[in-house]
């Protein structure tokens, strides 16, 4: 690590990952780390929910002398006004998400391009029911079926739900009526509730966060995948280096952030082929690297397999963007969706590093933007590439190395999915429902969604994975949680000495750590696949297995959706801090309580990781014992 | 070494003592009173509704007098002041000199020349603990209680006693409760709390007569109206008077109050006079106030007393608040503004641009700047719209060196 | 004595002083006054209850400014030199204008006497509210902390 005389001498926040910390600490520049400490006051108002900006006679906010804003919407009004504008918004982001997956799969069978999973294909046209003349028109089929639900007018529910579902989870959603409609008719219609002096009616409201859950949860997430699987191959289980140590200056790296790993199956190819390599080393590098962080990395990390000439690694999450960045080996950033913070701008700015963007939704102010069409992918990508190349060797040598090499570890375990997953246990769930009901597993915790820094960074997401593993619940992850997690070596199999004695066992065994990590937030809806089959096997409803979700740092909108899916599952949900509710009696009461009523699941919120897990643990304890397991 | 002292243990009496205390702190300061312990007369209504025993309405710490090494001769009463030999007579023929001598001795009640009232042995004030005392005895013998005057006195002593299950009768001239204080939604509002416990209002009836018992006890009250109200006891509270015998007797100038001048002091050398007896106002602020001014002239600090503003007051009855300040009947050529909401009631009178009166009922906090307004004639001219939202803010100034406000006008 | 010294020029209003205050006083109020305990009480606020008071006012000027409005501790206090229970007292030591809410008989007269306007009263009528310098936290008062822009901060006088 390079000294350093005049570095910010601003405190930054404490990270799960210390020497990571310590290397932020040094950086001659700011990042997210830093900020924290300048936004350290939060606005009430804002924290609890309760400050309304609708309209222009705002921004009106709740206090005991003013119950009610200037229009009349008292605290439960605004409170859920403003969670089902971000759980909408945290939709419209995943379906966008599995709208650009779909199409590109479509353009795959189009164009007779390159299939890497016809299983995942033939698996997915068997859920389905369709079918077609070829491999390609399947794809076509299999396409528009994804596509078609999410045009849909809102009025007209899903046909794919369904078939998607576990089937007495779409009993009882039919029972509460939060069937959804069309995707995006969905995001659509509900922002149009939460306009000003439209909808008052917080219950409605809420209930209709379950819905955009619904949609958001099947197609955003589950489909994301299974989609991806067919064109980017099934993730294959392996060990893999991750850290800033996967980076290797030699050659021209590529940051890629994001979550629509489709829109780089061209490029990712394309970077091998001869004579981009020989332009590369015409430049002075070895050839091309992509480098990964947020879930996009996460996604190639997953499906590494296919990929191992090209990936170097994943270096870590979303809040390590900056640090990243700041080592001086990356050369562009490659850019389709969130989570590209905007505090990489200033730092691409001062370290020469091009800042390409392949989609409108993530546009960053001083990216160039190439917008991504199936049609002109191939001059595009060329144009990408001369960029990237124009790039390294403009600043090769002329902006400082700050690299870290030591960071991270070369044996994490990554490619778990509901597939690999099952075919590891030898095709068959039953050895680890045995190790369950035995209670060598006591349980399963999904710690998912993001990673944020305002209350340290991974901070809660590590305690808590410690907390619980240490409980011999076995900790599966996907999203930014599984950055922080696999940085810090708990996907190591070393991690298992960290369990306790039942899960240590049963890791040494299998030779497996107690953290698996499912690869990106989109990946959560592979976790819910695993659950949902589990409970099949045991011919059980999802409320009744010992499974718990944490978004312990839950960062945004999306994973507020995200959530929402998790409720609608019946599915318990701790949380680290209150997505914005607490002004809310009504609200708080409904997510927090009533909704075990509803769906099963509930809101819990706790910022500390130890009583966290205390709580987590007795749901799994009280759910084993009406298993009489 | 000098010798100060101090007649009454009143508000004015004992924060003279305590501010004497801090300027001398080697002088020897005695305080005499009748009073056998130290009390708030504004919190007598809680020693009579059960709320507190006497050391709760202490409104020093018990141990005031030890603390400040400060001589009590409690139980005693001051016949005579020889302002010649500078001594003071009190008790069984003792006499104590002084050097600088307060006259505290607040006011008492007034009983208006009603036939028996004056001389039933069942006719109580409500002033000082031993009224207190005396009605708690009264009223274990029989719970039927006549009250003559609703003002805040009256009003005391009613609250306090209604929540004890007392059956009570408030006779008032006046047309409204609280006429002082109040106008008549106000006190339409109180009236209303009072009767939903329990107590009879006659308004604009005065008691003109009685009927007594063998000991002279009054056993009916009869009205200006012929009827006849039976009672167990009366207290008064038609009124106070302030406390001036012992200034007659001993020579030193007073008429209805002690006479003094702007520095408290009374017409004999080295005598002050402090609080209710001097009949500037009656509020407890004042006293203090008061017994603070007499008390640095007497250290040799010249401090000049200004006239205190003597129409405030604030009442809180069963939760019921309001804040009264200014002339609330003076309306004539003034601007009366009202906002008036289920839970509010806001009055203003405005006169030349200044506020003259500004009545207050429900939540009064922060109130306090209307106080300051009227008092000091500021001018509110062009605030008259939003005259009931007024804060420090439109006043706003900040001392730079120590960091207090300032009012800007 | 210390006294929370005000720069109006830098008041934006936000009230996150008022908000730190509120949770500075509540029932479950941290005893340590660190941001983030502070944070969690805000969490947990009943912003539609009246019994959640501010003892700091943030008043708009009018023309886009603010005037916040806390109290004094004044070295001549009005409110302490109206009380007749003794419950208000200026502490010669540090300069605080304490209250004692046991002594309090809640006649108001420190209400109508602050010519300021800073006593306010309890929606139960059975207290009077006011600034009392959290000295429940060590690191001083919750407001001080809460201010982004540091209009307010504590000096010694």
């Amino acid at each position: 690590m390079n000294s350093c005389t005049d570095c910010f001498s601003r405190n930054t926040c404490a990270s799960a990952d210390k020497p990571m910390e310590a290397y932020i600490r040094q950086l001659p520049r700011e990042t997210a780390h830093h900020r924290v400490e300048t936004q350290e006051t939060k606005c009430g108002f804002g924290l609890q929910g309760v400050c309304c900006r609708l309209c222009a006679n705002g921004p009106c906010r709740i206090t005991p002398d003013a119950p009610r804003g200037i229009c009349g919407a008292n605290a439960d009004t605004i409170v859920a006004r403003n969670f089902l504008r971000a759980v909408a918004a945290g939709s419209g982001c995943y379906i966008h998400v599995v709208e650009n997956t779909a199409r590109q799969l479509k353009n795959t069978g189009l164009h007779k391009d390159k299939i890497r999973s016809e299983k995942a294909l033939n698996h997915l046209a068997e859920l389905f029911g369709v079918t077609g003349t070829d491999k390609y028109d399947l794809c076509v089929k299999v396409a528009d079926a994804v596509l078609s639900d999410l045009y849909r007018p809102e009025y007209e529910p899903m046909e794919l739900v369904e078939k998607l579902a576990y089937a007495p989870r779409v009993k009882r959603w039919k029972e509460l009526g939060i069937l959804p409609g069309g995707a995006k008719g969905e995001v659509f219609n509900n922002i149009v509730k939460t306009s000003t002096n439209l909808s008052s009616d917080p219950v409605e409201m809420m209930v209709s966060c379950l819905r955009l859950g619904i949609s958001t949860g099947l197609y955003g997430l589950q489909l994301t995948n299974l989609l991806n699987d067919v064109v980017l191959g099934d993730p294959e289980i392996r060990m893999a280096p991750v850290g800033m140590n996967v980076i290797d200056p030699d050659y021209i790296n590529i940051l890629i952030t994001g979550h629509q790993h489709s829109l780089f199956t061209y490029i990712q190819d394309r970077l091998l082929d001869e004579d981009v390599v020989a332009k590369a080393k015409a430049a002075g590098a070895k050839g091309f690297k992509l480098v990964g962080c947020t879930c996009v990395g996460q996604d190639l990390q997953l499906r590494g397999a296919h990929y191992t000439e090209i990936f170097d690694g994943h270096a870590g999450n979303n809040y390590i963007s900056e640090a990243v960045l700041s080592c001086g080996a990356i050369d562009a950033v490659l850019s389709e969706f969130n989570c590209t913070l905007p505090g990489i701008e200033p730092i691409c700015d001062e370290l020469k590093i091009k800042q390409i963007c392949l989609d409108v939704v993530a546009k960053k102010a001083n990216a160039e933007y190439i917008p991504f069409h199936y049609e002109t992918r191939q001059a595009d990508g060329d144009r990408i590439i001369d960029a990237v190349i124009a790039a390294y060797t403009e600043r090769r040598g002329k902006v400082p190395m700050n690299l870290f090499a030591d960071h991270g570890n070369k044996n994490t375990l990554t490619g778990v999915s509901e597939g690999s997953l099952k075919a590891f246990l030898g095709g068959s769930w039953k050895p680890l429902i045995d190790l369950i009901v035995s209670g060598k597993i006591k349980g399963l915790a999904g710690v998912v969604g993001c990673s944020s820094v305002a209350y340290g960074h991974d901070t809660l997401t590590a305690e808590l994975t410690k907390e619980l593993i240490a409980k011999d619940i076995l900790v599966l992850t996907a999203g930014c949680s599984s950055g922080g997690l696999e940085n810090i070596g708990l996907m190591t199999p070393e991690a298992a000495e960290l369990a306790g004695p039942n899960l240590k066992a049963v890791c040494k065994e299998l030779g497996i750590p107690p953290v698996l990590n499912f690869g990106p937030c989109l990946a959560i809806g592979r976790l819910e696949i695993v659950a949902t089959e589990i409970a099949g096997e045991l011919g059980v409803d999802l409320p009744q297995l010992p499974l718990v979700l944490s978004a312990a740092q839950w960062l945004e909108e999306q994973a507020l959706a995200d959530g929402a899916f998790g409720l609608a599952l019946g599915l318990p949900l701790h949380l680290g801090v209150p997505p914005f509710m607490t002004g809310s009696k009504l609200v708080t009461k409904v997510l927090t309580e009533d909704m075990v009523e509803l769906t099963g699941g509930r809101v819990i919120i706790d910022p500390n990781g130890k009583s966290a897990a205390n709580t987590l643990e007795a749901i799994i304890e009280e759910k084993r014992r009406a298993l009489n397991i | 070494m000098e010798r100060f002292v101090i007649i009454g243990a009143g508000a004015a009496g004992i924060t003279a003592a305590q501010v004497l205390r801090e300027f001398r702190e080697k002088d020897v300061i005695t305080v005499i009173s009748t009073d056998e312990q130290v009390h708030s007369r504004c919190m007598l209504h809680k020693y009579l509704g059960h709320q507190r025993d006497a050391q709760g309405i202490n409104f020093v710490g018990a141990d005031f007098f030890e603390k400040h090494n400060i001589y009590h001769l409690a139980g005693q009463s001051v016949s005579k002041i020889d302002t010649q030999a500078k001594t003071v007579a009190y008790g069984d023929g003792y006499s104590t000199p002084y050097d600088k001598l307060l006259i505290a001795t607040g006011a008492g009640f007034f009983i208006p020349p009603i036939p028996h009232f004056r001389e039933a042995p069942n006719v109580f004030g409500f002033r000082d603990l031993s009224d207190a005392l005396k009605i708690d005895d009264a009223f274990a013998k029989g719970k039927r209680v006549f009250i003559v005057g609703s003002g805040l006195v009256g009003l005391d002593a009613a609250s306090a006693l209604c929540e004890r299950g007392a059956e009570i009768t408030i006779a008032e001239m006046a047309p409204r409760v609280m006429p002082l204080q109040t106008d008549d939604y106000a006190a339409s509002v109180y009236q209303k709390v009072f009767e939903e416990r329990g107590c009879r209002f006659l308004l604009g009836i005065g008691a003109t007569d009685a009927v007594v018992d063998g000991e002279g006890n009054i056993t009916e009250v009869i009205l200006s109206t012929g009827e006849h109200v039976p009672c167990d006891f009366i207290i008064m509270a038609a009124g106070v008077r302030p406390r001036i015998q012992i200034a007659l007797d001993s020579g030193i100038t007073a008429e209805r109050a002690i006479q003094v001048d702007d520095h408290l002091r009374t017409s004999a050398p080295d005598v002050f006079a402090a609080g209710d007896c001097t009949g500037l106002s009656g509020v407890w602020p004042d006293a203090m106030a008061q017994g603070k001014a007499a008390a640095l002239n007497m250290a040799g600090v010249d401090e000049v007393y200004e006239k205190p503003y003597p129409f405030k007051n604030t009442s809180n009855f069963f939760g019921v608040t309001m804040l009264s300040v200014g002339r609330l009947d003076q309306t004539e050529g003034a601007e009366i503004l009202v906002h008036k909401t289920p839970k509010e009631y806001k009055k203003a009178i405005i006169k030349d641009g200044k506020l003259t009166g500004y009545l207050s009922l429900g939540d009064i906090s922060n109130s306090g700047l209307y106080l300051h307004l009227i008092k000091n004639g500021i001018n509110v001219g062009g605030k008259e719209d939003r005259i009931f939202r007024l804060t420090f803010a439109d006043f706003y100034g900040i001392n730079e060196k120590n960091g207090e406000y300032v009012y800007t006008v | 004595m210390k006294r929370i010294f005000i720069d109006p020029a830098k008041c934006d209003g936000c009230k996150s002083c008022t908000l730190a205050c509120m949770a500075s006083h509540q029932d479950m109020a941290p005893r340590q006054g660190s941001l983030t305990e502070l944070r969690q009480a805000i969490y947990a606020l009943d912003l539609t209850d009246p019994a959640t008071q501010s003892r700091n006012r943030i008043v708009s000027d009018g023309e886009g400014g603010y005037r916040p409005l806390f109290c004094r501790h004044c070295d001549i206090p009005d409110c302490a030199g109206a009380c007749m229970s003794g419950a208000l007292q200026k502490n010669m030591e540090t300069g605080l204008v304490e209250y004692n809410a046991d002594k309090c008989a809640a006649c108001y007269m420190c209400v109508m006497n602050c010519r300021y306007g800073v006593p306010a009263i309890s929606p139960d009528r059975k207290r009077m509210v006011k600034c009392d310098f959290c000295q429940h936290l060590e690191e001083g008062p919750a407001c001080v902390r809460a201010c982004p822009k540091k209009a307010i901060e504590v000096r010694e006088v």
